[in-house]
């Protein structure tokens, strides 16, 4: 194994692999603060260009840009509450308040070296973890999957403390839009009205610009003001700050990035359940889950740490049985092809140096893009204080030139406008825009895994299958955690009340 | 009208949302609608448990919630007193009805005259007519955004740009 570990870090030592890193990462980087164009958009791109070259370097370029695509979507989360894609989406949460708050270098910069800690503990434990994960991931079905998407679901419940039904309400619509489209199951058109555009469904990034990106620049333009108004809100954080959060942190960064790698391993999760995760486990594991949403530091480092881990997690199903663990894998397992690397058991074995070589691509990678992120965070933090009247006109061009770059299809840009008016009613009567993405993105999950569940073991599969119980057990607990905690907090403030 | 009345016209609007959703599902087999249509029926009960719940008036109605991606959370004025509701009310509706204007122009605009003529139109015309800067300046910054914004999504991104219908007419 010591071989394999140093063998891959010597295929990545040759200029060409050096070289294609770098401009892999910087490619990533402006592809992620790009809106609506994520990772999966940054490797197919680079597809027809990694023919021919050494597969260390081949990697390397692909591999590097998808990472820093990832800190690319948190930087236009955490300063305009526009997440790139559908990752970056627990950002905005607590990354845009602190933005507010005058603390934007200190949450890029907690948000790179959270990346950066989750990457490397994420790549040092799939290192060590990677002759246990094969029996456990063969151990799960889809009924297991879907135990997991309703583990999803009831992050909502931490998110919606308080106006739980208009948040339960934003959520059942986000998962009732997801369905429009041609179902995958029955291959019914559903809510199409025979319009053939909508038989492909809603694009999830071109409803994420619109929901986000579009209804604020509105928001923006009625105001008049900039994000931040330096006259009023000064930037008094600094980069160190963020950097020292980080490492201040350490547990929840190792707590966050265990989940980050547990669900890359999982085939089919990808990124954007385990940053929401993320969140919610920093929020509900908190000794002060109050300050959440209103600018802590905590709910920046979690989501970082978890998605800078969960592509090392990825990584372990594409390589040990063909099976992508996201869309971005998908597309590396066609790297893979051209470059004549056959996934599957030996992967594991006799081509170890070669995962080994991924490894350390995650790595050095992360390591890149922070470096970079923190010299470069102390520009990006002046972006939100740009005036309302330069920002509307420009950002609302890239969003819809982005709208209609996702699929070269003109009625998306339509879309991005028809989420942009609901993102905005949204905000303004306060249905949670953050409920409807994650009803959006669990959706499609949890209707295949309940059609394959019963398929497979009959409508009471929960019987059949001990493990998904005890994730539905898990799911309930965790469900009501936040109520729990809430009427304890009630009880404790009334009999704090009585004594006085 | 007062916000309560939106509220409620909001909650009409949603369960005639829903309501459709129930009707269309009468169509689908039952594999298709076995997860939709139960969802649609929640979501009525949701929204009139909402509405009940916000027009009885009580003190402890459905508060804000407390994680979100609103902007409100920690807004605060020159003297630190948080934003209220009203201020943002107080910026009226003709705002509220230029955001929804510009929007729909910009649209329209994509679709009559292209995607990269409509940025730097959009552009010029936001940036001279909001006097954010001289006609020159506008002019240029418009020109440098569309010139980056063809470079990145064309020719680094090989996106095939939309002319617009009338270019379509003219050839």
């Amino acid at each position: 194994m010591i071989d394999a570990i140093s063998a891959g870090l010597l295929a990545l030592l040759t200029p060409q692999a050096v070289l294609f890193l770098f401009l892999g990462v910087i490619y990533g980087l402006v592809i992620g603060i790009l809106p609506g164009l994520g990772g999966v958009v940054a490797m197919a791109l680079l597809l027809p260009f990694t023919y021919g070259f050494e597969t260390a370097a081949t990697l390397a370029l692909l591999l590097g840009a998808h990472i820093a695509t990832i800190w690319g979507d948190s930087v236009t989360s955490i300063l305009f509450s526009v997440p790139g894609s559908a990752k970056g989406l627990a950002l905005c949460f607590d990354g845009y308040p602190m933005t507010k708050q005058g603390k934007a270098k200190r949450a890029l910069a907690a948000s790179a070296t959270g990346a950066l800690l989750g990457g490397i503990i994420g790549a040092v434990f799939l290192a060590l973890c990677i002759p246990l994960i094969r029996p456990v991931i063969l151990a799960l079905g889809p009924s297991e999957y879907l135990m997991m998407a309703l583990w999803g679901l009831t992050v909502i419940a931490t998110f919606s403390e308080g106006s739980l039904m208009k948040g339960m309400t934003a959520s059942v619509l986000g998962v009732l839009v997801a369905f429009i489209g041609t179902d995958v199951v029955t291959a019914t058109p559903r809510f199409t009205f025979g319009n053939e555009f909508l038989l492909d469904g809603i694009s999830f990034p071109v409803a994420m610009i619109g929901l986000f990106a579009v209804s604020e620049m509105m928001k923006m333009s009625i105001r008049g003001t900039p994000i931040i108004d330096r006259s009023l809100v000064r930037e008094d954080s600094t980069v160190w700050e963020g950097v020292c959060d980080a490492f201040h942190h350490w547990w929840l960064v190792v707590r966050s990035s265990l989940l980050g790698l547990w669900i890359g391993v999982l085939p089919g999760v990808g990124a954007s359940v385990a940053g929401l995760a993320a969140y919610a486990q920093a929020a509900q594991t908190s000794k002060t889950p109050e300050r959440f949403g209103k600018g802590a530091v905590e709910g920046v480092i979690a989501p970082d740490a978890t998605m800078g881990a969960n592509e090392g997690g990825g990584l372990m199903p594409t390589l040990a049985f063909g099976i992508p663990g996201g869309e971005s894998m998908a597309i590396l397992l066609v790297a893979f092809i051209g470059l004549g690397i056959v996934p599957g058991p030996d992967m594991l074995t006799k081509n170890l140096d070669v995962v080994f070589s991924m490894v350390w691509i995650i790595v050095l990678a992360n390591i890149l893009v922070t470096i970079i992120g923190l010299g470069i965070t102390p520009w990006l933090a002046r972006l939100p204080s740009l005036q309302a009247n330069l920002m509307v006109p420009m950002v609302l061009s890239v969003c819809f030139v982005g709208a209609y770059a996702t699929r070269g299809r003109i009625e998306d840009v339509v879309v991005a406008a028809v989420f942009g008016v609901v993102g905005y009613l949204m905000d303004k009567y306060r249905y949670s825009r953050a409920n409807f993405v994650i009803g959006m993105v669990l959706a499609v999950m949890i209707e295949r895994n309940l059609h394959i569940s019963i398929n497979l073991y009959g409508a009471d599969f929960l019987l059949d299958r001990p493990i998904a119980l005890a994730m539905l057990i898990f799911v309930v607990v965790t469900a009501a955690l936040p109520f729990w905690r809430e009427r304890r907090r009630k009880r404790a403030a009334l009999r704090a009340g009585g004594v006085a | 009208m007062s916000r309560n009345a939106q509220d409620n016209l909001i909650s009409v609007m949603l369960i005639a949302v829903f309501g459709l959703v129930i009707y269309l599902c009468q169509d689908f087999g039952p594999r298709a609608r076995l997860i939709p249509l139960p969802l649609a029926v929640f979501g009525i009960v949701l929204t009139l448990a909402q509405l009940a719940w916000h027009n009885l008036g009580r003190d402890d109605a459905p508060p804000i919630e407390m994680i979100s991606v609103d902007t409100r959370a920690i807004t605060a004025n020159a003297e630190g007193q948080p934003r209220t509701e009203r201020t943002e009310e107080q910026l009226g509706q003709w705002g509220e009805a230029g955001a929804y204007l510009i929007v729909a122009l910009l649209v329209g605009m994509i679709f009559t005259v292209g995607i990269f003529p409509t940025v730097f139109i959009f552009t010029a015309a936001y940036l001279i007519l909001t006097r954010y800067c001289t006609v020159v300046r506008g002019l240029v910054y418009s020109a440098a955004l569309t010139v980056s914004v063809y470079l990145l999504f064309v020719v680094a991104l090989d996106m095939q740009p939309y002319h617009g219908l009338l270019a379509a007419w003219l050839s």
